[in-house]
């Protein structure tokens, strides 16, 4: 199966992989992962307490080219977005932008997954009523 | 002719123990009545329905045969299909309105997610040159204990082939259910614990 260009880009050149410290306040971690495929995603952001900003985000993934991308990818969308603004980001728009064939579309998923378990581990963290946005994404 | 399962093609119950003795007897038998030489002077409609059974009857032997596939089988019979857990949970969570709850538990993640730095770490190092029988022991270390854990998941799953056909037998329906749960978590288990000795082998040039 070939790859787009730009999953190839972000496999050989993933941006913001690392680490952020966990147990900081403002930062907030999710780990999420698709046994089909044996993928574990770690996506970890650091928000402004003051205005709800996104001012970094590093990532982790084990698992196939598309799953790294698209996790990739999901820390540059979500820096310099407010919390509400990250939330809106859906699993399709990752694909449309990595053109994921139909296969690879749950690697999308798991990116949109931890963007949101990021997110509800910080709002946890910080007392931040949860509220359920509902996406409404095809796969 | 409605569709058997695996199972009723070689008129088994949808147990997990099976006798592959008996199950490799069975299907050389079941071959033999299929065989082409026995469809040559028939019309070309029985040749293909024969052809058909046949290549459905290899099908079934092959995911009888072996044990996680078996187990993944009659998980699909009960309505898990394990290729599509992540999508089915996402459907539920989306049809619901509610937040999408992972499958895999946070401990698993939490120790899958480990494993893996650790093993990325040993690999970076021996990209980086270094080829020291300290880093090749290191390793190794790592190849035993998930090959150990493989053989203890396997080990377990055994364990629950066990209670879910005793709780068949018996129509013990929450038995079942536990049973069906208990198998999926370990399946899900093992197909992370796959790629880390598949990784782990290849960075051992093994």
């Amino acid at each position: 199966m070939a790859y787009s260009d730009k999953v190839v880009d972000h496999y050989n050149n993933p941006r913001n992989v690392g680490t952020l410290d966990k147990s900081a306040s403002e930062v907030g971690t999710g780990l999420v992962g698709a046994p089909e495929c044996g993928d574990v995603m770690r996506l970890q952001i650091r928000v402004n307490p003051e205005t709800n900003v996104i001012e970094d985000a590093k990532f982790k993934t084990f698992g196939c080219g598309s799953a790294i991308a698209s996790s990739s990818l999901a820390t540059e969308w979500v820096k310099g977005k407010t919390i509400d603004e990250a939330l809106a980001i859906s699993n399709t728009d990752i694909v449309k932008e990595l053109a994921l064939p139909p296969v690879k579309i749950h690697c999308s998923v798991l990116a949109e997954d931890a963007i949101r378990a990021a997110i509800g581990d910080w709002k946890k963290k910080n007392s931040v009523a949860e509220t359920t946005p509902v996406a409404v994404a095809a796969h | 002719m409605s569709k058997q399962s695996y199972f009723e093609i070689f008129e088994l119950p949808a147990r997990l123990r099976i006798d592959t003795v008996a199950l490799e007897k069975q299907f050389y038998a079941l071959s033999r009545r299929l065989h082409p030489d026995r469809f040559a002077a028939r019309p070309a409609a029985e040749q293909e329905a024969a052809l058909a059974q046949s290549s459905q009857l290899n099908d079934a032997y092959r995911t009888l045969k072996d044990p996680v596939q078996r187990t993944q089988y009659l998980l699909a019979l009960e309505g898990v299909e394990m290729e599509e857990q992540s999508r089915a949970a996402t459907d539920a969570a989306r049809a619901a309105g509610e937040q999408k709850k992972q499958i895999v538990p946070p401990e698993l993640l939490e120790e899958v997610f480990e494993l893996n730095m650790q093993l990325a770490e040993m690999r970076a190092a021996k990209e980086m040159g270094e080829d020291e029988p300290e880093l090749r022991r290191d390793l190794m270390t790592a190849k035993d204990a998930f090959d150990a854990k493989m053989v203890e998941a396997q080990t377990e799953l055994e364990s629950q082939w066990e209670a879910w056909d005793s709780a068949a037998d018996s129509g013990d329906d929450a038995g079942k259910a536990r049973a069906k749960d208990a198998m999926v978590a370990l399946l899900n288990r093992r197909s992370y614990l796959r790629n880390l000795v598949r990784d782990v082998n290849d960075a051992l040039g093994l």
